[in-house]
């Protein structure tokens, strides 16, 4: 099922914007030249990245400041006990950025619902891709060449077994076999990015081989902006 | 035998004890986990009671039930049943009556070592009330009341007096600062996003660090207790490694490669960021000096490298490595020098954590039934044990600054939560009920 290229287009620019703003809004906590350099050069944050490293203060090993043990006394003085309210700081939801967020996944599912992209699956531990993800990204590969304008992301998810860490690890290996198969079928490698979910962001929750297979998964979206 | 005497042999298994890390830390290849050691004896400590002084109903024995846990949980003492010995907790008051001398030789004579009493209450207070806590201590080698802690605070910090009165017991007896007041960071979802959350090393006390939305990964504590440092996804596309300071909430950028920014562990002096990123290709180790920003790469290698932890001393690393297919652990000196693999059991071995004690390293072992459990293996590789067992995803493993706990998440009663075991893999305690998920726990420094 197709859409009209120019549809696409302006959710691209009309996505553009939203990461643009909430890209600035988000780094208000945040010190130093990264920002200003990423403002400057107009470009959204995968190029920003490049610079690196960012400034933060010193953390190398101070006194921590919280009272420390005093020893028993034969005739105590009263020590006063503060609570953790008084050295940890609670978070607080920006709504705005929050609800950018939704609109912009929104956004994504919606246009990658109507490209109708197909996901590749993979084996226990594997980032192989088998024949049948070879089918599926045969026609997302059709799709990226009748709608040039479009950029695609690609997700890599594991299931629930093994490391947090492992699995990040595992989930680009997945995730960059598909770029490089699409690459491979001739799509153009800065159209494809790549991202590592790991398993943090499972389609389903049960501990069954059912659940698991769904999320050996390398995701391909849409990308709303760039 | 005589009481100071065994008093003495006590101390003097505390001191060997001591005496013997003291070696290990030099780089001495003997290893041992120290809670297992056959002459490791835990000094028997008996809790009277905290007497209730006109507080709110429930203040003397909510401080009474903290103690008691914190006691037990130190290891350093043996939590002794009074009543099942025959002793009469009755109001000991501050020591000195007389009925309360025949209960210290009573005591003693049972082999309690140190007794602990106290009392509580509220004082009017101009804004609100405040709590007031005594604890005393008799030891039965000096026969007499050695000290005590006074202590006055809001309500809300009712669990954190009996916490530090704990902490003040393993100083006296031990000269560490104890465990009970320390904390564990850990990532919870929140709907479909993870956030970083902080709580109370027995679970309680939970707050809420983070809340962008989408994820936050694998938090790890700066040696000072100030900032934790994570895995940030910015924009959903991208992760940087960040830093929060817990105190204001205020936020850094550390590194924002492209790719893959996972696993930062700041080194034991502060001093440098050991990190994951695949920013040139393939995820490989690196390490950023904080405070010159010079970033040194430390592996190059066609496998995926990951999970760096450092020894007590910042001399080492430990991490994980897939270059022979399934990830394994692998030593390093911290300039990326002189690799060696570390794990040849099993085909799965990762998330590796270096105990601050510097003998044994915790990590996730994958079993022949193909379960994630957790191991510990000593640095020469000499010594292995598999801590648990049963079903459910076992990861993440981060040591108590004592050395003598670890805190792990699990899958084991469904959804993921985090747990509390002893080195030896003993007494397992579950510490969070709440939630859909609650994963990478990482316990603090001692303060």
């Amino acid at each position: 099922m197709g859409t009209p290229s120019f549809r696409i287009a302006m959710a691209l620019v009309v996505g553009f914007a939203l990461v643009s703003v909430s890209g600035c809004g988000k780094k208000t906590v945040q010190s130093g030249g990264d920002t200003q350099s990423q403002a400057a050069k107009g470009k959204s944050s995968d190029d920003a990245s490049m610079s690196g490293v960012g400034s933060f203060p010193d953390t190398s090993m101070q006194s921590s400041g919280s009272p420390g043990l005093r020893g028993l006394d034969k005739n105590p003085s009263e020590e006063r006990v503060a609570g953790a309210g008084g050295s940890t700081m609670l978070a607080k939801a920006d709504p705005g950025s929050l609800g950018r967020q939704v609109e912009e996944m929104r956004a994504e599912q919606v246009a990658s619902a109507a490209a109708g992209l197909r996901d590749v699956f993979f084996g226990y531990d594997s980032w192989t891709i088998s024949e049948e993800g070879r089918q599926a990204l045969g026609r997302d590969a059709e799709w990226l060449k009748t709608n040039p304008s479009a950029a695609v992301k690609v997700e890599g998810h594991c299931d629930e077994r093994g490391t947090s860490a492992y699995n990040l690890v595992l989930g680009e290996k997945r995730a960059k076999a598909v770029r490089n198969y699409l690459v491979e079928l001739g799509v153009s490698a800065n159209r494809l990015s790549v991202v590592s979910y790991g398993k943090e962001r499972p389609f389903c929750a049960e501990h069954a081989e059912a659940c698991y297979q769904q999320n050996r998964r390398g995701h391909l979206v849409v990308r709303s902006g760039k | 035998m005589n009481r100071r005497t065994l008093i003495g042999i006590v101390l003097g298994a505390v001191c060997a004890t001591a005496g013997a890390i003291g070696i290990l830390e030099s780089g001495a290849a003997d290893v041992f986990l120290e809670a297992t050691r056959p002459d490791f004896q835990k000094i028997p400590l008996g809790v009277v009671s905290i007497e209730n002084i006109g507080g709110p109903e429930w203040l003397g024995g909510r401080l009474e039930e903290v103690l008691k846990k914190d006691v037990k949980r130190s290891l350093v003492f043996e939590l002794m049943d009074l009543p099942s010995l025959g002793i009469k907790v009755r109001d000991v008051g501050n020591g000195l009556e007389n009925g309360t001398k025949a209960m210290f030789r009573q005591a003693a004579d049972n082999g309690v070592s140190v007794l602990v009493w106290g009392k509580a209450g509220l004082k009017r207070g101009e804004k609100e009330d405040d709590v007031n806590m005594e604890g005393f201590v008799y030891d039965s080698g000096n026969d007499e009341v050695v000290g005590g802690k006074r202590y006055a605070g809001s309500p809300s910090v009712v669990r954190l007096m009996a916490h530090r009165f704990a902490d003040e017991l393993v100083f006296r007896y031990t000269g560490e600062p104890g465990i009970a007041r320390t904390k564990i960071a850990y990532v919870s979802a929140q709907g479909a996003a993870r956030e970083l959350f902080v709580m109370d090393y027995d679970g309680y006390d939970s707050r809420q660090l983070t809340a962008d939305g989408f994820l936050n990964l694998m938090p790890r504590w700066s040696p000072d207790r100030r900032f934790l440092v994570f895995t940030a996804y910015r924009n959903r596309n991208t992760q940087d490694i960040d830093m929060i300071e817990l105190a204001t909430g205020k936020r850094w950028t550390l590194v924002s490669y492209g790719g893959l920014n996972i696993t930062p562990a700041l080194s034991p002096d502060g001093n440098f960021l050991a990190f994951a990123s695949s920013h040139e290709g393939n995820s490989e180790l690196y390490r950023l000096d904080t405070r010159t920003k010079a970033v040194q790469r430390l592996t190059t290698n066609p496998a995926g490298e990951l999970s760096p932890t450092w020894s007590p001393t910042g001399r080492e690393l430990a991490f994980v490595s897939d270059r022979g297919g399934g990830p394994q652990l692998f030593l390093m000196s911290a300039d990326g020098s002189n690799v060696r693999r570390l794990t040849f059991e099993g085909d799965y071995n990762a998330a590796p954590a270096w105990s601050p004690r510097g003998n044994w390293i915790a990590y996730v072992c994958r079993t022949p039934r193909k379960e994630y459990k957790l191991c510990v293996i000593s640095p020469d590789g000499q010594k292995r044990m598999q801590l648990t067992t049963g079903g459910g995803v076992d990861d993440s493993p981060s040591w108590s600054p004592d050395g003598r706990h670890l805190v792990f998440s699990s899958t084991a009663d469904g959804k993921s939560h985090i747990y509390m075991i002893d080195a030896d893999g003993k007494d397992l305690e579950r510490l969070t009920f709440e939630g859909t998920h609650n994963s990478a726990p990482n316990w603090s420094p001692a303060s």
